[in-house]
């Protein structure tokens, strides 16, 4: 690594625009960052890899002022630097964009853009703005509708918005925080794109993700944290999906085919769950589907193209406008979430904290959430605190979750913990199905192999799981088939052992692919 | 060696209910400070407020009457702030509570043992009828509950100030601006501290067990912390938030007839004498928990108390509003404080 | 308990005074009918004496006006001490400072303004001490009640207004709907109607007795009517100064504030109680005291004031002559009279007993707005 700034055509003597040194930050019990050290050159997009909790966006918090570390210095262009606020760091030109989006949704883009700025000018008017707006956007490369309201604008937009406004404020050193978590492999490359003319000007980017994939495709370099501590900072030529993987968990992660069921074990049986001709006020089209006893029903698409309503549909959260929902032959469209659920249907749902958990309330409170109206939580109108303590603690166990204390606010577990505890108490009702809506977001490797194993195993229970996921590679592993949805519609429904990446590709914007048979 | 300050994603209970005391003792502190600079001995002051206070039976009675409106309000708005609805208005649901009550016990002939009930179940109706249409608005429009809760009061006084000057005047014509006295009287338990108290009390600790140990109350508390998971348990998230609101403004209506049937005796204007807005402190100070509203209510009433001692030593009461302030101030950064910890650093600097 | 029990009570004497016909009308001293055990002695210089008033010592009104007799009452007596309590609240809080002062030691505690059973429930249970309740109408062993005959005043103001008015609309700005405010409006009217038959009155209450934005409004309101004299009964001098500016006249109460509209001031019902809390301190530190029930007549604690500088000299004397037959026992509130829907109220020949002065709850012909 001694040859950085020449393999970056950088003077032999160039600082880096900015270095972290010996950084530590300790938050009550835990270590979040032990001596970890990072330079990050003009040109270079550097990529931040690690488990989830393993320190990066604490890390990323202290370069930009939110944090203030116990020890360490921050040297921007060369000379020590104090960040105190977030504004010191912006003004020293190093801008954050957020994995949740800081956007007015209620203003239009150039408002955003222009909203806290001290070069808005004093007499405001709408068309300045979006004049201004349109300027920025065309010189840094990032095409945005000016006079659109943000709310109305799809994730991958909205992102676009979000670094257009930190880019505004001339930051040289961009950082992205699970930047394509919310975006189609299109609009990823697109993002790319942006970034890497962004670096050619002189700037840098660190990019803090756990995708392997991509970053391999993206970054120049790759620091690996894990436990709070730096692992290794390496060429992205010189590694592989697998020693990434392997320095990120340390310990070697095998992704493979998990269709192959264990012998003795059953393939798909007889239908489960069938949707037939669903439609949702403009989100659904005539949508037809059918589960089947122990298989893995993969449902791939472009964020916000439906996903969510199905999701909706098959737990009883919304009542379909026309079609039927027949579980076991029976409508359940009408009943509502409780008694679906009541009926064996576990879901998983996308946003953990906006709907599967009540982020201020405690583990226990959370955990016993599908089961708080049952013996023994429940006797009678009663809810015994005990029994609830006692069926949590089970729970925890089961999902291999270390709790320090029930009593405590589950927003306080990781996000990888949370989505184990949601899963394991989904799995718990999940007699004859699971809805599971990106369930490995936001996860690192490990747990989302967890994940993963918790589905097969569900699987060779007879149970049949729906799998909504961004991630191809995910879905071509696992499922048994994979639905592609588009606008409200499916596109097509293919086997998963003969899926194409192409093909389904094709029909996530919008191509028409075999149909799914229905069963009326 | 260096000190640094650390801030924690939630504060430790200990921290939090250190904090609170903290803010009491350091509004004390400013008012005492502030009466001696304008040359009043705070120490003599406090010595007679204490004396006051606890020093004979007629303090204590006279705390028990504060104590209890106190509870009634303080528990109406920190049930509503359980399924998050701030109820502004229990001001005005305790006048129509009065207003009920006073209306039964003026109007409609009986004896005791079946009036008393009956009032008691007016007032209930009339402070959860007064939420009614903020609590619809709130349900069913997403209209914020308090600025409809807040501008009901001023409707709510002005009525009970109409009828009491008007058309239920007392036609004795020993009364100026208030109703006959009330034929039925709340029986008292000591002194001239009536069964509103140990009314007040019993509701705070059956409020405690509803919402610790009842499904009912698990649902509530999920509603309240987060609408989208208890949506996404089926639980009736309106209904909930129908019912808790309602109930807040039975809450603050029966302190309206404890009030008006145990304390004053006759229904006038003003009868609510601010408790419906100290309510908003008492619940506040009790981070919504009924075991804690006795804890703030009473202290509460003890500041209140005070305040009438100060009144008679020629202080202005404005000297109490400022005290309250102070300690809603002061637990408002204790609050944020207990969110810190201070660590000592082997720095390298 | 013991509330019902001090009620029926209270209630009983008032019966027993009225029936044993002891309300003498022309003096205004009522004494009891039973002979009460007079209160012990206190040493001058052990006696604590408290106030509590309904408003600011600083309004230039009623509280004030007490104020000034208390001071008296210090002159009178340097060795006793005397505390007072501004703006005692209409509420459960009277009677938890009223509680207070008989617990910081009050041998006499007078009350200058009505508060019920605020003050009775205090006064039951604190025999040994003397409670005076202004503006009350029910006595208790230890408790008796004081006020002015302010009805005689506002009948001569009456005399002079009806003079001065062109438009013969009088306006009048009231508190709450009670006694005073009655007896003010049609004594103010009545006088009026001696010198200008068709006048009329017109009355907004306020609810308050001391609220001068409320009390400017309501003036103004009462101009736009068409009212050119304006009356009423509050502790400050806000429609005065609406007055002045609109070119209209006021009869004002309490003081003399002729300084805010020295163009519109006719005069004012001035009160004086300074002698009779003086007596009333003298006989509790001599051990005479029991309660009494006084009311007092003009020229001895109530009268109009000076007349404005813009009154005519022989309006002044018109209205005066009036205050002369008053003053030597003639009264004009005799029968028949009517309320204002008609109904016969007071028979002919009878003669309002002042009493029925003090209680009056019924407005005249010609009065509105007063009873809604």
């Amino acid at each position: 690594m001694t040859d950085i700034r020449q393999r970056l055509g950088l003077d032999a003597g160039a600082p880096p625009l900015v270095a972290l040194h010996g950084i530590d930050k300790v938050f009550p019990g835990v270590i979040a960052n032990k001596n970890v050290s990072l330079e990050v050159f003009p040109g270079e997009i550097h990529a931040l890899l690690g488990e989830n909790g393993a320190g990066k966006s604490t890390l990323m918090n202290v370069l930009t002022g939110i944090y203030q570390p116990e020890a360490g210095e921050i040297h921007v262009g060369g000379y020590a630097r104090v960040f105190t606020a977030p504004q010191d760091a912006i003004a020293a030109g190093i801008g954050m964009v957020h994995q949740h989006f800081k956007l007015v949704k209620a203003f239009t883009v150039a408002e955003n853009v222009h909203l806290g700025w001290a070069d808005t000018p004093a007499r405001i008017h709408r068309s300045v703005l979006e004049q201004r707006t349109a300027d920025l956007s065309h010189k840094l490369g990032l095409a945005v509708d000016p006079g659109a309201t943000v709310d109305d604008l799809s994730t991958g937009e909205q992102q676009r918005v979000e670094i257009l406004r930190v880019l505004s404020r001339d930051a040289k050193v961009l950082i992205l925080d699970e930047p394509t978590a919310v975006l189609t492999p299109a609009e990823a490359q697109e993002l790319f794109v942006a970034l890497r003319a962004f670096v050619a000007r002189g700037n840098a980017v660190i990019f803090i993700s756990h995708k392997l994939d991509e970053v391999l495709e993206i970054a120049d370099r790759i620091t690996i944290l894990r436990q709070g501590r730096k692992v290794a900072t390496e060429w992205a030529e010189a590694c592989t999906e697998r020693s990434l993987a392997q320095k990120m968990v340390g310990r070697e992660i095998v992704l493979s085919d998990m269709r192959t069921r264990t012998e003795g074990v059953a393939g798909p049986g007889a239908p489960v769950l069938t949707l037939d001709g669903v439609t949702l006020k403009g989100r659904l089209t005539d949508v037809s589907l059918q589960l089947r006893a122990g298989e893995i029903l993969g449902v791939a698409g472009v964020a916000g193209n439906g996903q969510r309503e199905l999701c909706q549909v098959l737990t009883g959260l919304a009542t379909p406008d026309k079609g039927r929902v027949l579980l076991d032959g029976d409508d359940i469209a009408p009943l509502g979430p409780r008694k679906v659920a009541a009926l064996g249907v576990g879901h998983i749902p996308e946003d953990r904290l906006g709907s599967g958990l009540a982020p201020a309330l405690s583990v226990t409170d959370n955990t016993v959430l599908r089961e708080y109206r049952q013996p023994p939580v429940s006797r009678g109108p009663w809810y015994m605190p005990r029994a609830a303590r006692a069926l949590a603690e089970k729970i925890a166990a089961i999902a291999e979750v270390m709790v320090p204390d029930f009593a405590m606010p589950v927003r306080n577990l990781s996000g990888g913990n949370q989505q184990r505890l949601v899963a394991r108490r989904e799995m718990r009702i999940a007699s004859r199905v699971l809805v599971a809506a990106y369930p490995s977001r936001g996860l690192d490797v490990g747990a989302i192999n967890t994940m993963m194993r918790y589905f097969t195993e569900l699987r060779d229970q007879g149970v049949a799981v729906v799998l909504v996921s961004e991630e191809l590679e995910e879905l071509l592993n696992l499922s048994d088939r994979i639905a592609v949805m588009f606008h409200g519609q499916i596109m097509g429904v293919v086997e998963g052992e003969q899926a194409d990446i192409d093909e389904i590709g094709l029909m996530m914007g919008g191509q028409r692919g075999p149909q799914a048979e229905v069963a009326a | 060696m260096r000190l640094k300050l650390q801030r924690l994603h939630s504060a430790p209970p200990w921290k939090a209910f250190a904090a609170r005391v903290l803010s009491v003792l350091l509004a004390l502190a400013v008012t005492a400070l502030m009466m001696a600079m304008a040359g009043i001995d705070p120490i003599d002051l406090a010595a007679q407020v204490l004396s006051a206070t606890f020093g004979s039976s007629f303090g204590l009675e006279d705390l028990g009457l504060l104590f209890s409106p106190l509870l009634f309000t303080g528990l109406a708005v920190a049930v509503g702030l359980r399924i998050g609805a701030w109820n502004i208005g229990a001001e005005g649901q305790f006048n129509i509570g009065a207003l009920c009550a006073a209306g039964i016990a003026l109007f409609v002939p009986g004896p005791d043992w079946a009036l008393l009930p009956a009032m008691i179940a007016a007032g209930a109706l009339g402070g959860a009828l007064w939420i009614l249409v903020p609590t619809l608005a709130r349900a069913y429009a997403d209209v914020s509950e308090l600025i409809t809760t807040l501008l009901l009061n001023f409707v709510a006084l002005l009525l009970v100030y109409y009828v009491a000057t008007g058309p239920w005047l007392d036609p004795s014509g020993r009364a100026l601006a208030t109703t006959a006295r009330l034929p039925v009287r709340l029986p008292e338990v000591w002194g001239i501290v009536h069964w509103g108290l140990p009314i007040a009390l019993g509701l705070a600790v059956v409020l405690a067990v509803i919402f610790s140990v009842t499904r009912w109350g698990y649902e509530v508390r999920m509603a309240g912390s987060n609408a989208g998971s208890a949506r996404y348990a089926g639980m009736p998230v309106r209904r909930h938030l129908i019912a808790v609101m309602l109930l807040s403004g039975a809450l603050a209506g029966l302190g309206g007839v404890m009030e008006v049937a145990g304390t004053v005796g006759r229904l006038q204007g003003g009868i609510s004498n601010n408790y419906g807005y100290l309510g908003i402190m008492v619940a506040v100070l009790a981070r919504a928990a009924p075991l804690g509203v006795i804890a703030s209510a009473f202290l509460m009433a003890v500041i209140l108390n005070g305040g009438i001692v100060m009144q008679t030593q020629g202080l202005t009461t404005n000297t109490v509003l400022a005290m309250t302030g102070l300690i809603l101030l002061f637990a408002a950064i204790g609050d944020e404080l207990a969110h810190y910890r201070l660590r000592r650093l082997e720095g390298r600097n | 308990m013991n509330i019902r029990h001090l009620s029926r009570r209270g209630f009983l004497n008032m019966g027993a005074a009225a029936g044993a016909g002891l309300i003498l009308p022309k003096t205004g001293l009522i004494r009891p009918a039973r002979a009460q055990t007079a209160l012990p002695p206190v040493a001058e210089a052990d006696a604590k004496i408290s106030f509590a008033y309904v408003g600011p010592t600083a309004d230039e009104g009623w509280t004030w006006a007490h104020d000034q007799g208390r001071q008296a009452v210090e002159a009178a007596f340097p060795e006793l001490t005397t505390t007072y309590v501004e703006n005692l609240p209409y509420s459960a809080d009277a009677s938890r400072i009223l509680r207070r002062m008989v617990g910081e030691g009050a041998n006499m505690v007078f009350v200058n303004s009505n508060y019920g059973d605020f003050l009775y429930d205090v006064a039951d249970r604190a025999p040994d001490v003397a409670f005076y309740e202004c503006d009350g109408r029910t006595t208790l062993p230890n408790m008796g009640t004081y006020y002015v005959q302010h009805w005689y005043p506002s009948y001569i103001a009456g005399v002079a207004a009806g003079l001065m008015s062109e438009t013969g609309k009088l306006g009048y700005v009231a508190s709450f709907p009670v006694p005073s405010v009655y007896s003010g409006t049609n004594a103010f009217l009545m006088g009026a109607r001696t010198v200008k038959p068709d006048a009329t009155l017109q009355a907004i209450v306020i609810n308050s007795w001391f609220d001068p934005q409320a009390a400017a409004q309501a003036g103004t309101a009462l101009i736009d009517n068409g009212a050119d004299v304006l009356f009423g009964i509050m502790d400050e001098a806000a429609y005065l100064q609406v007055a002045e500016a609109r070119g209209v006249k006021a009869v004002m109460w309490n003081t003399d504030i002729r300084r805010y509209g020295p163009e519109a001031y006719i005069s004012s019902i001035v009160v004086d109680f300074g002698a009779w809390y003086v007596e009333q301190v003298r006989r509790r530190l001599a051990g005479e005291w029991t309660p009494t029930e006084d009311i007092l007549p003009l020229g001895q604690g109530v009268d109009r004031d000076a007349w404005g500088q813009s009154v005519p000299t022989e309006v002044a004397a018109q209205a005066d002559a009036v205050r002369e037959q008053m003053l030597g026992g003639w009264t004009p509130f005799v029968g028949e009279m009517k309320d204002n829907t008609g109904t016969i109220r007071v028979p002919a020949g009878h003669t309002m007993t002042e009493r029925e002065l003090y209680e009056w709850n019924w407005s005249i012909e010609g009065v509105t707005g007063v009873d809604g």
